[in-house]
């Protein structure tokens, strides 16, 4: 990803809306006795589109923003996310990034993360009470809620970074195909020659 | 694939926003409440909350499509829960009726308000839910009513049915509630018309289930039972929570065979994951309560 300011605004009203419609909006719709939320997908995506950095970055703002918008304790959604955005983006610069069904899989990961994330420091830090079976069920309806929405998110995020990447992995990938077809001495192009 | 300088650089970013982050939780755990932090919360609070109010009421629509698809899903266990419940309601009405008019005598003679669960001096401020905690390590909620309206710190907030929760952050225009299903949460609370006090805790997790804890062995209790809050007052302390309001019914007694308590299992009256409107008992002894009931 090229930062550049308007990367950073683009990310920027990126995380505030998604931020806003995860507390005013998603938190209160629940299907199944569970949740969908956005968040961990936000920073998934920016992670697979814009690297590790951009999504690093991105976890710990969105993070700070969750924080202080819903009085948790200050650092707690930063510290899970910004590991979260990491891993993802590391993984992607390792990995082929341009398959289609890759924002399922990555939706669904960046969520495990978030979710146990979070579950594990708010034990640790702040959880006084006992701790329902029901929790866990809560957690997986959460993972698998945010993989159902994932594909149609990551298209939505996609489109918004679009101008701003370096690298589109699905641009790559496709002139990749398109290439194969068409490469070669002029007077060869479009025969199927093996390779 | 990427140069060892590039790998450094990057390693070195994410060491410095863990970083920030483990010294920003650092610094809020070590804080009081009155500090640069929690100040700068209620700041982002203030300024945020007329875009979250509004965000919320355009999206109510499709909340209550949604609770609506899951309300026929449960209807029919419900319908059949109720009609039993029904009949026993019946024959207990009749019972009502004469303790309602020997009861409404009683409130003249002592002067109490009208409205069951209510304490006398009770204001009530009508607040719309406009943000709600996406974590269930959570419960907390934004209302769109704040200092200014009256609402002060630990002020009980409650549904039309029964206890919510607490007050515990005030800006000028809104006020966050931690709800009785919070982690943090502990409610004194009694069995009536038995009378055994305990405490009500939340099991994390299960907003459906919450644990009535320190209840005598001896004591007879049983499923059905209302459960509500004690508003204990001794020399010293006080309950946050005015004595009277309805928290929940009793669904389950658990006799710990080596143990002196039994565990009680409540059902809270209120709805507090599909809740767009509360009430803050504005005018209660809550702000000068120094102890318990929460957190």
């Amino acid at each position: 990803m090229i930062v550049t300011p308007g990367a950073i605004v683009r990310l920027g009203v990126l995380a505030l809306v998604t931020v806003l419609l995860d507390i005013s909006g998603f938190s209160g719709i629940h299907v199944l006795g569970g949740t969908a939320d956005l968040v961990p997908l936000l920073v998934g995506a920016v992670a697979l589109y814009g690297g590790a950095l951009a999504g690093a970055g991105t976890g710990f703002a969105t993070g700070l923003l969750l924080d202080l918008l819903l009085g948790q304790s200050l650092g707690l959604s930063s510290l899970v996310l910004t590991l979260v955005g990491y891993w993802v983006g590391s993984y992607r610069e390792l990995r082929d990034s341009g398959h289609g069904l890759l924002p399922l899989v990555v939706g669904a990961a960046a969520s495990v993360g978030y979710v146990v994330g979070i579950a594990i420091v708010s034990f640790m830090l702040e959880t006084n009470s006992s701790v329902s079976v029901l929790a866990l069920r809560s957690m997986l309806l959460t993972i698998f809620l945010n993989t159902l929405i994932a594909m149609p998110f990551f298209i939505l995020v996609r489109r918004v970074l679009r101008p701003v990447l370096v690298v589109d992995p699905l641009e790559r990938r496709r002139r990749r195909r398109t290439v194969a077809g068409e490469s070669g001495p002029i007077g060869l192009r479009g025969l199927e020659i093996g390779r | 694939m990427y140069d060892k300088k590039v790998v450094r650089r990057r390693r070195a970013a994410l060491a410095v926003l863990v970083g920030l982050s483990l010294a920003l939780l650092t610094v809020y755990f070590g804080e009081s409440t009155g500090g640069a932090l929690h100040a700068i919360q209620r700041g982002a609070q203030t300024a945020f909350a007329p875009i979250e109010s509004g965000l919320s009421k355009v999206l109510k629509p499709f909340r209550d499509i949604a609770g609506w698809t899951g309300d026929v899903v449960h209807a029919k266990g419900e319908n059949k829960r109720l009609r039993t419940e029904n009949a026993q309601l019946r024959a207990q009405a009749a019972q009502g009726q004469v303790a309602t008019r020997d009861n409404e005598q009683f409130r003249a003679l002592l002067g109490l308000p009208k409205k069951a669960g209510y304490p006398a001096s009770a204001k009530p401020v009508t607040a719309r839910v406009i943000a709600r905690s996406p974590t269930l390590w959570y419960s907390t909620v934004d209302i769109d009513k704040g200092s200014s309206d009256g609402v002060r710190m630990n002020q009980p907030v409650v549904t039309g049915n029964g206890l919510a929760g607490k007050i515990t952050s005030v800006t000028g225009g809104n006020a966050r509630v931690t709800l009785i299903t919070d982690g943090s949460s502990a409610v004194s609370a009694e069995v009536v018309p038995l009378g055994a006090s305990g405490i009500v805790t939340p099991q994390v997790g299960n907003p459906n289930d919450l644990l009535l804890d320190y209840i005598e062995r001896g004591r007879d209790i049983v499923k059905g039972q209302t459960v509500v809050t004690s508003g204990f007052t001794s020399s010293k302390l006080e309950s946050l929570f005015p004595k009277g309001i309805p928290i929940g019914r009793v669904t389950r007694v658990e006799p710990g065979e080596l143990e002196l308590y039994q565990r009680v299992h409540i059902q809270p009256f209120a709805d507090l994951r599909r809740m767009d409107y509360v009430q803050v008992l504005t005018g209660t002894s809550g702000n000068r309560s120094r102890v318990v009931s929460a957190r």
